[in-house]
Parts: structure tokens; C-alpha cells; sequence
């Protein structure tokens, strides 16, 4: 394990003043939370901070439901959102994408400010025996282009990097245009979830825009028919506890058979939480026909770039969208 | 920094260690609680499951100063004050939910948290409580059968009588400590004032080496004791399971042949040594171009791993009976493929760990192990000493599948101990046991099988190349194995099946539960689907038309005479083979418009029980104690299939005495009689035997000094015991008589080793005295769409013998049965990727349906009571039976496993074309 000093500041201001960043790889200081992600990291040397400061108890862990829509405190964990009643009645994509997730014990210790900022579950950024990662490592090249790709993003990606985001959760939000409150010594801003995350680009190390001494202080997620009509499908290699091969979350504003509109997200395959807009545009107006729902979710390729081993995705990704919208749809 | 101050099973502690110590490594190493296992260190596995403000958590994710003023709940608390984790207890030893016993304590935990809330769980919902812990012996349904149970109190257990042991359903011997989480397993003890040891390994499959300045490093690193390194091992830089073959150097030298062999090692106090960063590491790599596949290694050009090994050839085995090209040219209809296999990790939730420490001028390993008689002249040729100089104490084995046949901490520990005079230990992490441990072979196959019009076999042509990777390991075993096994349990006149274990620099494919033959079987197992269909004939009654039998030869001219049950056991799956199918034909008729379609398949096998034609010898020491007692020298290393309980079941009726008289003294070379090794699924059969007949002998002696007749009952109590003959009464008062040199009135050594025959050139011969056989049928639904396949039913029907203990054997097939859904399904370790447990998956508690069994017991005269080996019998043939279901759903072969959903839809897709 990298040695590192951990430090518990007495309130926010304290985690604040730290200037402690998230989300950037080659931060010296960085904050913990649920620590589910950042001790596996700290064990394989991928992260090599010198110093952690804890935001254990610092932050909201409240999930509230109000007329602007759901809020879930940052310090909530997995768990506990996803058995909330607000979110299971209202928001069932995030519950099913945070069940899919992880483990019963990961879920109770993991954040959901932690889960967005959960780093790439490449193989190669996550082993230091491979001198090359950009995101590891920046500057130093990649080795995932030209290696085993299985693992790695088709949408979204760079000559710099293709590795792609982890989090089902992330996925699942994202079809929801929420918007993530950032705090910071200097207050508090909104941005939403959509622009949270960065494109790799040719600096893959810097994930987020989040600012030194930022923390993810909350998400607000709008109430709506998509959010209500919601689900979130995993294609995976094993029945649990296992990271999406493809997966694919829809929200459907339904009327007499027809989409009035829908939104789909796309995991497993991006650099990042992957909207496709095109898709929902073909979609919007559409049957819920098995052939008009081809048609659509075949514009999610746009721009995909497949690199041998996950040359699947580019397929895989089309029809976990006509089956999670058909899932949806069939929904009382 | 201050220490942590949390609520620990109800008391107040504090911890010294600093914040950012795992919770994992407080427990274990400041407050002594042993029972939270590590297995990954990555939140992967679960074994470290605690209850954290009474919720189940990683203790290994979890920093220490994170727990500052919680409340943390570990088993051996849970086990005090919880009378719901002690039912739990109760109920997993009765429903034989414990194997090995390593992730026991986990499931436990996260167990508990569920009944508190909801005490009479459904099945589903076990599941999910216990889907964060990964088990790899059981496959998780008795697991879930004791979680669902806990709710009402278990019955006690009634013990058997006198003569009832075998063939009862008996809680295992070992069980208790093994759900209280104290059993001791190579990571949980150390003396107290005992180094630490890391090795330097290399980073590259293959490269030159150089080392820097050693003395500096150790210089600038106080803490650090000594940098051990090839030039420092006093014997043999040497050393092998096969002696001929041996060609493992402890530390590598100029050279490293594979990724993560070591080429030094660190050896310092605790502390240090855990804090030290090995990047600057004195030490210049020059990397090689690797050997990387078997065509690379097998070109012309290529250099030899190891001179004296032409072409990377380790070894050849080859069978070959009648005339097979004749053979061919008679069938009416020959079918042919190709089959390609991976690297498969063995996955065994404890990593290699283990201590030695020098005792005068004898060296004393404590270590986690499936061989310590072998391991024990191993290291005596290392250290130069005589093998009595050595003592091996295996610790319980979390797992072992036939990786810790090979050595894998032993010659470190014991060369630092011996050298420093200092007790050191090692624990190796997750990746690094990936990394370093064996793995099964990958393979390679070809196969043509032919038969006549009605459908009788008549000739096999197999060819196989096996990765062996870097240094011998088992490739000869697997090498010879296969090819006596090619023709599969059946009859076939003409045969010809020839191997080749091939060096490569990958990480050494060694034994893993099959030896080659799983791999084997996938491959001819779907040719004999392929065959049925062409002739328009039933795959079941095509392989019932040709089960072998007990007057016919195997391709190695055997004639098994009896215990042959191969025709029984795919009759047993008659009656559901034909209802299962018609079921699955209705369900794709009613769902055609779906994308789901089920399909049902097949495959059967044979396993021949033991080493190859090789001797193997078993040794059982019983002794009767003054008490009245009797104490069983079981050598047999228990790695959670059940040796100590069976074992002492055979024990026991060959004495004619009751199970609760024996005593067990577990494998330890100064006490225990070698025993051979934990593989070949030869315990049960071998040493089982060797125990049988130590009892006879002990029998024959009380019955000798009693003066009694072979049907007396005895009855033994404090102190004496009793000889009923018919009226007839006589005690036989143990404290009169002389002790011998172990404290023992009377005693009984017996050896067994099975009556097996050289194979000559063609292979010809009695390789095994026994063979186990098998049939399983697998129900799969696959989602054409997503190419995902899920098992839905399995029913396993194997020919034991006899079933000494059908709660263990149900354990071992269902175990097996989840290796061998890995293996079709998901499982493939690529070296240098993915040494870890959440990028390599084995099947997780809601991968495994419900298992039925039919026991047959074709008693194989030679056996303990007619009993023959079930490990790896019970593993073979579940993927071949996934595969030709998959082909039954989806209309595709795959000749590549894993089936992964990717595969699958390639082969779809290619099917529509």
C-alpha cells in the first residue's frame, strides 16, 4: 500500500483549506470518503497522494424528495439510496443501477459522491506494471491502444486514452439531467451532471472540473414522467458483482403507445456517462415497435470507434437500448 | 497521531495502529482476531465481511481512523452474543455449508445482518445478502440452504453407531472451528518476534537481470535484514513435484523465464518491510523477446526455456490401440474439430501464506499446503539438509484445487528462517498469488471421432498441445493423463491420442482439479453430440449404446471388470432428459417471437483415481490410548473436500467402533505417516483404503487379545473395551498394558498403495486401479440478443463407489459443477492482466441453480468399502454440458471457451449469415 498520511479536519472549512482535489490523478492531496475505490487504488500504487483528508461526517448524507425533484446528499451511501422509498417509487433507473453495482458491502460503505468520481476499471490504468497511462500517468502514453480492449470505451475516446467510466450509477443519473452541487471555501455552485465529467482529451488524468478543495456536496435530480417510466439494464459476465460489459439506461414520457420522449444513457462504452441525443430524437415521436427502435438506438454508433477487442460494444450497445426501452415500455 | 477509538464486540479499544491502517489488518495483527480473513485486500471477495454500525462492510476497504466511534462486529463476537449468527453456525454445519472454511466467517456476517431483519429469508434473498462473498469450493447452494434455514433451531445431530459411519450424512469433524472462525489458516499466526518477507519479481515474461548495489539498498533501509538471492540458497537452487522433471529455481538466476518469478527476496521487521517500496530496488532488467504462444515457442528458431528440451517439448504422452486411420476409414460418418481452452486460475479464496522458523538445526514450516510429505524433501534439498531436518505443519487450506501442490512461500520462509535464525513470514497478496501461482493449462485440440451407421464408436484420433508455461510443474502428468482418457467412458476399438506439454514464458500451468482432462472433455464431448445428431440418433442412448463396459478394454487394454457405472449413471438422467428437453422445446414454441431459448445438454466422463501408473502410497497410524481412545494419524491434507471427516467415517466401521471415539491428529510429517498428496482425487480411495486397513489390523489385535472372533462387537469406554462375542463378555482392561514409544497399548500402520501397471510405448496398460464416472445435463437459457447464457438446472449423476458421506460428495459435485460453470461461462486468466479477483470472475452465489444428484455406487472392490474419488469427477463435465446445451438453445458450437456474450454473439451472428 502507497503510504499516506490520513487526516480527519474537524469541519468543511477545514477539508476546504486542505486543498485537497478530487478526480485528478496526479493530485498530491485528495479526499476519502466511502475509501471503497481509493484503498484499492492506494493498495496498487495507482494513486500515490501524500496526504488524505477525510470527509467522513462532513458532508450531507440526507435523500429528500421536494417539488424541484429528488435530492441525495453526497455522504448517502449506495445502500441506503437505493432502498430509499422516494427513489424506488420515483427514480427506479438509479435504484436498479446502484443494485447492479458492486456488492451489498460495498454499497454500504461506498458514497455517491464517491461512486461519481470512481476511477476507470482499465486494466492497464490499474496495474503500475504497465509503465504506460496517460491517466495514470500523464504524458507516458497508452498502452490499451493496441493492447486487449474488452474492457475499454468505444465513444468518447482520444489518442490519448479509451478507457471507459465505471459507474452504473453515473450512467443512470445522467438520463436524468440532474445537476451536481460543487462546494468549496469560496460557496457553492451547480454544473450540470452531463458537463461534470471530461472528456480524455489529451489530458485523460484530469476526469472532473472539479476545483482544488471541491467536494461534491450533493446531486439534484428533476421529478419527471421520464424519471417515473425509468429502467437500467446491465450486460455483464457474471449474475453479480461485476462492472458492465454494455449497459444501457432509458426514461420514457409515454402516450397511448407512443414515445413523447425519451432519454438514454449509455455505460460500459464511454469515456464518460454517455447521452445519445441523437438517438432520443429519432426516438421522440416513435412506436414502441421492436423495428423503429432499431433504427433509433443504430445512431448511438455515431462516432464510436471500435479497437478489436471491444468491437462488440458497437453492437452489444444497440440492442441493450431496444431492450431496455422495451422493458420500460411494458412497465404499468 | 492519535489512536482510534471504536466499540469492538462490545468492548472499548483502542487502536494504535496509524489511521491509515486497513480495519483488516487491525483486527488481525493488534487485536488478535483471526477470524476476518483476507482474500483480495480489494473488496473483491468479501471474507473480510464485519458488521460496521451494524452493517456488513469490507473490513480491507475500510481505514481504521474511519471507524472512530462505530461500532465494528466481527465473528468471533457475532458468534458470543448474537443467537442468531450461532444458529447460523449450527445450520451451515448441518446442511455442510463449509468446505475449506476460508469465506465461512464472511458469509456468516453478512448472513447474520439478513436474519436479524428477516428470519426466515427466501431463497433469492439469501442470495443477495451473501452476493458480495465469494466462495470457491462450495458453489454457494448449501450456502444458501443453511442461510434460509437458520430461522428455526437445528436439529441436534445424531451420531452413528458402531458399523453406521459410512454412508452417513455426518457434519464434518473439523466443521466447528471453521464456522467460529478460528481455525488457523497460513495467514493467521505468526510468532510474535517474526520477520517479514517480500520478493522481487520480475515485471517482464522474460528477462535478463542484473543486480545494483545490494549492500547500499539494505544500507539505506533500516529494517530491512538481508536481500536474499540465488547466490545465498545453501543446496539446490531447485525444485519440482515431479523429481525427474524438476527445474524450478527458488530465485531466478541471469534470467527470468515468466512474469512474476522471483529473483529476490526482502526480508526485514514487519513494519519495514510492508512500507518498503520496491520501484527502486536495485536491480536492471534487460527485457527478451517472450515466448508468448505455443507456435512461437514450437518454431524452428526458437531458444530453448530450458536446454535439453528440443523444440520447448516438455514431455509426450501418447495412447494408441488397433488401428485408428483403418478404424476411421470403416465408420460411416468421422466428425472433426478443433477446441481451444485458456489460462484458468484456480482462485482459492486464501493466497498462499505460511512461517518457518528454525528449531536448533531442523527448520519448521507452518504453511498452507496439499503436500507436505513432498514439500518437506523439497526444502531439504534447498537448505542441504536431510529431510528429517524438515517439518511441514500444514495450517487448514482455504482452498487449494491443485495449485498448492507446487510450492509457492515454503522455500522462501524456510531459506530466510534458516539463514537469520529468526522466524519469517510470508503472505503472499491477491495479485501476487495470480501472478506466481500455477494455473490450468490452456489447450489446444484436435479431434476426429468416427462411428458405424448404428451408431457404435469406432476409432478416436486426438491430438493436444498444453501450454506449460515456464517450468514443469505437472505438464507431464497433464501430458500422460489426457491421452489415456481420450476415448472417454466409452468403448472404442481403435484409438489413437497423443499430447505434448509445450514451454512457453508464461506463469507454470500446473494441477487443477482434471489435470488436462476437463479440458479434454469439452472438446470430445461435443463431438459426441455432433455425431448423435448426424446419425439421427439420441445423444442420451447414442452414449448409453456405447458406455463402456466392465468387460470391455479401455484404450489402454484395461479391463475394469467392476465399478464400472458409467451405463447406470446416464440411465438415471433418462426420465428428466426427455422431460427437460420437451419442456425447453415448449418454452422456445411459446416464446418464439421472444429472444429468450433454452436448451438442454449432455456430456458424461471417466476419471481414473490416483497417480498415473505412478506408485503412490498411502500410510494410516492408528493408535489405541490407555483412555480408551483412539488416535488417528490422518496425514490425508484436508483442503475442505473432507478428508478428516471421511477418513475417520472408514476408520471407524473397520473398527467397528463409534466415530466419536477417534481422535484426530491432522497432517504433520513428525507425526503424521506420508499420506501423499491432496490430488488425483485419491485421498478417499488411497488413504481411505491405508485407513481401512490400519482398522482391520488394530481389530484383528483387540480381537487377538480378547481372544474373540471376527464378528465380536467391541465397545470402547474410559479405560477399557469391551469384546461381546454372542453371550460371551471379555474386558480388556487398557491400563495393564504396556505403552509403546507414542503413549499407545495397541496400534496399527497399514500402507495401500493401487495395483497399477507401467504403460509401455503405446501407451498399453493398467494406469488406474479405479475410475470414477459421471453424466451431467445441463438446462441453459440464452438470450439470442445480448449472448448472455444463464444455467438454470443441472443434475448430477456419479458412479462413487460408494458414498462415504453423500453431504460431502453433494458438496464436491456442487463445487465442482461451479469450477466448471466458470470454465464455460466466464473464466479465462490472461498473464499480466487482470491479477486480481474483480477483473478475473468466478461465479458469484446467483450463478448457480439448484443441483440435483443421483448417487451410484458401482462398488470398485479395491476401494474402502467399494468407495472410489469424486474431487475431480464432479468438475468434468459441467461445461461440456453447458456448451451442448448453449448448441440446443442457440443452434451455435463454440470451440473457444469461455462462452462470453461477446463469443456467443459473434457465433450467432455467423450463424445467420
Amino acid at each position: 500500500m502507497h503510504p499516506f498520511s490520513l487526516e480527519r479536519p474537524r469541519d468543511l472549512a477545514g477539508a476546504f483549506a486542505s486543498g485537497a482535489q478530487a478526480g485528478r490523478n496526479d493530485a498530491p492531496i485528495e479526499f476519502i470518503a466511502g475509501g471503497t475505490d481509493m484503498v484499492q487504488l492506494l493498495q496498487e500504487h495507482v494513486r500515490r497522494p501524500d496526504r488524505l483528508v477525510s470527509l467522513s461526517g462532513l458532508l450531507d448524507a440526507t435523500i429528500e424528495l421536494s417539488p424541484e425533484g429528488l435530492r441525495i446528499g453526497a455522504a448517502a451511501t449506495m445502500a441506503d439510496t437505493a432502498a430509499h422509498p422516494a427513489v424506488l417509487e420515483g427514480f427506479p433507473v438509479i435504484a436498479e443501477a446502484l443494485l447492479a453495482s458492486a456488492s451489498p458491502q460495498v454499497r454500504n460503505q461506498a458514497t455517491i459522491g464517491g461512486n461519481l468520481l470512481q476511477r476507470t476499471r482499465c486494466p492497464y490504468f490499474r496495474d503500475v506494471g504497465y509503465a504506460a497511462c496517460n491517466k495514470r500517468a500523464p504524458g507516458s502514453g497508452c498502452s490499451a491502444l493496441g493492447g486487449e480492449t474488452r474492457w475499454n470505451a468505444v465513444l468518447g475516446t482520444s489518442q490519448s486514452c479509451i478507457a471507459a467510466h465505471a459507474s452504473d450509477l453515473a450512467v443512470a443519473l445522467v438520463a436524468l439531467d440532474p445537476v451536481v452541487e460543487l462546494r468549496s471555501a469560496s460557496g457553492q455552485r451547480t454544473v450540470p451532471l452531463a458537463e461534470f465529467h471530461r472528456l480524455p482529451g489529451e489530458t485523460p488524468h484530469i476526469e472532473t472540473v472539479l476545483e482544488p478543495g471541491e467536494v461534491v456536496a450533493g446531486i439534484l435530480v428533476p421529478a419527471s414522467p421520464i424519471a417515473r417510466r425509468s429502467h437500467y439494464l446491465k450486460v455483464r459476465d457474471r449474475a453479480s458483482f461485476e462492472f458492465a460489459l454494455v449497459s444501457a439506461a432509458v426514461g420514457l414520457d409515454l402516450e397511448d403507445g407512443i414515445i413523447r420522449d425519451a432519454h438514454v444513457a449509455l455505460g460500459g462504452v464511454g469515456t464518460k456517462p454517455w447521452r445519445v441525443p441523437e438517438v432520443e430524437a429519432a426516438l421522440s415521436g416513435a412506436a414502441l415497435e421492436e423495428a423503429a427502435l432499431r433504427q433509433a438506438a443504430a445512431l448511438a454508433t455515431q462516432g464510436a470507434e471500435p479497437r478489436g477487442g471491444n468491437a462488440f460494444k458497437i453492437e452489444l450497445m444497440q440492442r441493450a437500448i431496444v431492450r431496455a426501452i422495451q422493458t420500460a415500455g411494458a412497465r404499468a | 497521531m492519535s489512536a482510534t477509538r471504536f466499540t469492538l464486540n462490545g468492548g472499548e479499544v483502542e487502536a494504535r495502529s496509524a489511521p491509515a491502517a486497513r480495519l483488516t489488518q487491525v483486527l488481525r495483527e493488534e487485536f488478535g482476531l483471526t477470524g476476518t480473513k483476507v482474500g483480495c485486500d480489494a473488496g473483491d471477495c468479501g471474507a473480510c465481511t464485519v458488521l460496521l454500525d451494524g452493517e456488513p462492510v469490507c473490513a480491507c476497504l475500510t481505514a481504521v481512523g474511519q471507524v472512530e466511534g462505530a461500532r465494528v462486529e466481527t465473528i468471533e463476537g457475532l458468534g458470543r452474543a448474537s443467537e442468531v449468527t450461532r444458529r447460523l453456525q449450527e445450520s451451515f454445519l448441518a446442511h455442510g455449508a463449509a468446505q475449506c472454511g476460508i469465506c465461512t466467517p464472511g458469509m456468516l456476517v453478512a448472513a447474520t445482518h439478513l436474519l436479524e431483519r428477516t428470519p426466515h429469508p427466501t431463497e433469492q434473498e439469501a442470495m443477495d445478502a451473501i452476493g458480495g462473498v465469494l466462495c470457491r469450493c462450495t458453489g454457494y447452494r448449501k450456502i444458501v440452504a443453511a442461510v434460509c434455514a437458520a430461522g428455526t433451531p437445528v436439529p441436534h445431530e445424531e451420531t452413528p453407531t458402531a458399523g453406521a459411519a459410512v454412508g452417513a450424512r455426518l457434519r464434518r469433524l473439523d466443521g466447528r472451528r471453521k464456522v467460529e472462525g478460528t481455525d488457523i489458516f497460513g495467514a493467521d499466526e505468526a510468532p510474535p518476534d517474526c520477520l517479514l518477507l517480500r520478493a522481487v519479481r520480475s515485471p517482464y515474461h522474460r528477462a535478463r537481470f542484473r543486480f545494483g548495489d545490494l549492500e547500499g539498498f539494505l544500507k539505506a533501509h533500516p529494517g530491512i535484514h538481508r536481500v536474499l538471492t540465488a547466490r545465498d540458497v545453501p543446496g539446490v537452487n531447485c525444485y519440482g513435484v515431479i523429481p525427474p522433471f524438476a527445474d524450478q529455481p527458488v530465485f531466478a538466476v541471469e534470467e527470468a523465464r515468466f512474469r512474476g518469478e522471483a529473483v529476490a527476496a526482502v526480508v526485514g521487521e514487519s513494519a519495514a518491510v510492508e512500507a518498503l517500496d520496491l520501484a527502486p530496488f536495485p536491480v536492471e532488467w534487460q527485457e527478451l523477446p517472450p515466448l508468448t504462444t505455443m507456435d512461437a515457442a514450437l518454431a524452428d528458431d526458437a531458444p530453448l526455456i530450458h536446454p535439453g528440451r528440443p523444440q520447448n517439448v516438455l514431455t509426450r504422452g501418447r495412447v494408441v490401440r488397433g488401428d485408428v486411420e483403418a478404424g476411421l476409414a470403416q465408420a460411416d460418418l468421422v466428425v472433426e474439430s478443433r477446441f481451444e481452452t485458456g489460462f484458468i486460475e484456480h482462485a482459492y479464496i486464501e493466497p498462499e501464506a505460511g512461517f518457518a522458523r528454525r528449531v536448533g538445526d531442523r527448520i519448521e514450516v507452518q504453511v498452507s499446503t496439499q503436500a507436505p510429505h513432498h514439500h518437506r524433501d523439497d526444502i531439504a534439498k534447498i537448505l542441504g539438509i536431510s529431510p528429517e531436518a524438515v517439518r511441514i505443519l500444514p495450517t487448514a487450506v482455504g482452498g487449494g484445487f491443485g495449485s498448492k501442490l507446487d510450492m509457492s512461500v515454503q522455500p522462501f520462509v524456510a531459506l530466510a528462517a534458516w539463514l537469520l535464525r529468526r522466524p519469517v513470514r510470508m503472505v503472499w497478496s491477491r495479485p501476487e498469488s495470480m501472478m506466481a501461482s500455477t494455473k490450468r493449462h490452456p489447450a489446444r485440440m484436435r479431434s476426429r471421432i468416427g462411428a458405424t451407421r448404428d451408431g457404435r464408436l469406432v476409432a478416436i484420433d486426438f491430438e493436444a498441445d498444453f501450454n506449460t508455461g515456464a517450468y514443469s510443474s505437472w505438464g507431464p502428468t497433464v501430458a500422460n493423463r489426457v491421452p489415456v482418457h481420450a476415448s472417454g467412458p466409452y468403448y472404442v476399438p481403435h484409438c489413437r491420442a497423443r499430447s505434448r506439454a509445450i514451454h512457453t514464458n508464461l506463469v507454470p500451468a500446473g494441477a487443477f482439479r482434471g489435470f488436462g482432462v476437463p479440458q479434454l472433455t469439452l472438446a470430445q464431448e461435443q463431438l459426441m453430440d455432433e455425431l448423435a445428431e448426424k446419425l439421427g440418433m439420441d445423444a442420451l442412448e447414442f452414449r448409453i449404446l456405447n458406455a463402456l463396459r466392465p468387460d470391455q478394454p479401455t484404450a489402454t487394454g484395461q479391463v475394469l471388470g467392476a465399478g464400472c457405472g458409467i451405463r447406470q449413471c446416464f440411465e438415471a438422467l433418462r426420465p428428466q432428459w426427455r422431460k427437460r428437453r420437451e419442456a425447453a422445446r415448449r418454452f422456445n414454441e411459446q416464446n418464439a417471437a421472444g429472444v429468450l431459448r433454452r436448451g438442454v445438454g449432455l456430456a458424461g466422463m471417466w476419471y481414473g483415481c490416483g497417480n498415473t501408473s505412478m506408485p503412490n502410497p498411502s500410510t494410516m497410524r492408528v493408535g489405541l490410548k490407555a483412555n480408551g481412545r483412539i488416535a488417528l494419524h490422518q496425514g490425508a491434507v484436508d483442503i475442505g473436500q473432507g478428508s478428516n471427516t471421511v477418513i475417520a467415517q472408514i476408520l471407524a466401521d473397520a473398527l467397528g467402533a463409534p466415530i466419536g471415539c477417534i481422535d484426530l491428529l491432522p497432517a504433520d510429517t513428525d507425526i503424521t505417516p506420508d499420506c501423499g498428496k491432496t490430488s488425483a482425487s485419491r485421498q478417499t480411495f488411497v488413504s481411505g483404503k491405508a485407513a481401512e486397513l490400519a482398522g482391520r489390523q488394530l481389530r484383528a489385535e483387540i480381537l487377538r487379545q480378547a481372544n474373540a472372533g471376527e464378528g465380536a462387537r467391541l465397545s470402547f469406554e474410559e479405560g477399557r473395551v469391551t469384546v461381546q462375542e454372542g453371550d460371551h463378555e471379555r474386558v480388556l482392561w487398557l491400563e495393564s498394558l504396556p505403552l509403546d514409544a507414542r503413549g499407545y497399548v495397541l496400534s496399527a500402520e497399514a500402507t495401500f498403495d493401487p495395483p497399477t501397471t507401467p504403460l509401455d510405448a503405446d501407451g498399453q496398460g493398467d494406469p488406474y486401479a479405479v475410475y470414477g464416472f459421471g453424466a451431467h445435463l445441463a438446462e441453459v437459457e440464452v438470450d439470442l440478443e445480448l449472448g448472455t447464457t444463464k444455467l438454470i438446472g443441472l443434475i448430477a449423476a456419479h458412479d462413487v463407489g460408494r458414498a462415504v458421506n453423500p453431504m460431502l460428495i453433494e458438496g464436491q459435485i456442487e463445487g465442482g459443477a461451479a469450477q466448471g460453470l466458470g470454465m464455460a461461462l466466464m473464466e479465462e486468466f490472461i498473464p499480466g492482466r487482470g491479477e486480481n479477483l474483480h477483473d478475473y470472475l468466478i461465479p458469484s452465489a446467483g450463478d448457480m441453480p439448484k443441483i440435483e444428484f443421483v448417487l451410484i455406487e458401482d462398488a470398485a472392490p479395491v476401494g474402502p468399502f467399494g468407495a472410489k474419488g469424486i474431487g475431480e469427477q464432479a468438475l468434468i463435465p459441467t461445461a461440456p454440458a453447458i456448451f451442448n446445451a448453449i448448441y440446443d438453445a442457440a443452434g451455435v458450437r463454440l470451440r473457444r471457451a469461455p462462452a462470453t456474450p461477446d463469443r456467443l454473439r459473434a457465433a450467432i451472428k455467423a450463424l445467420a449469415r
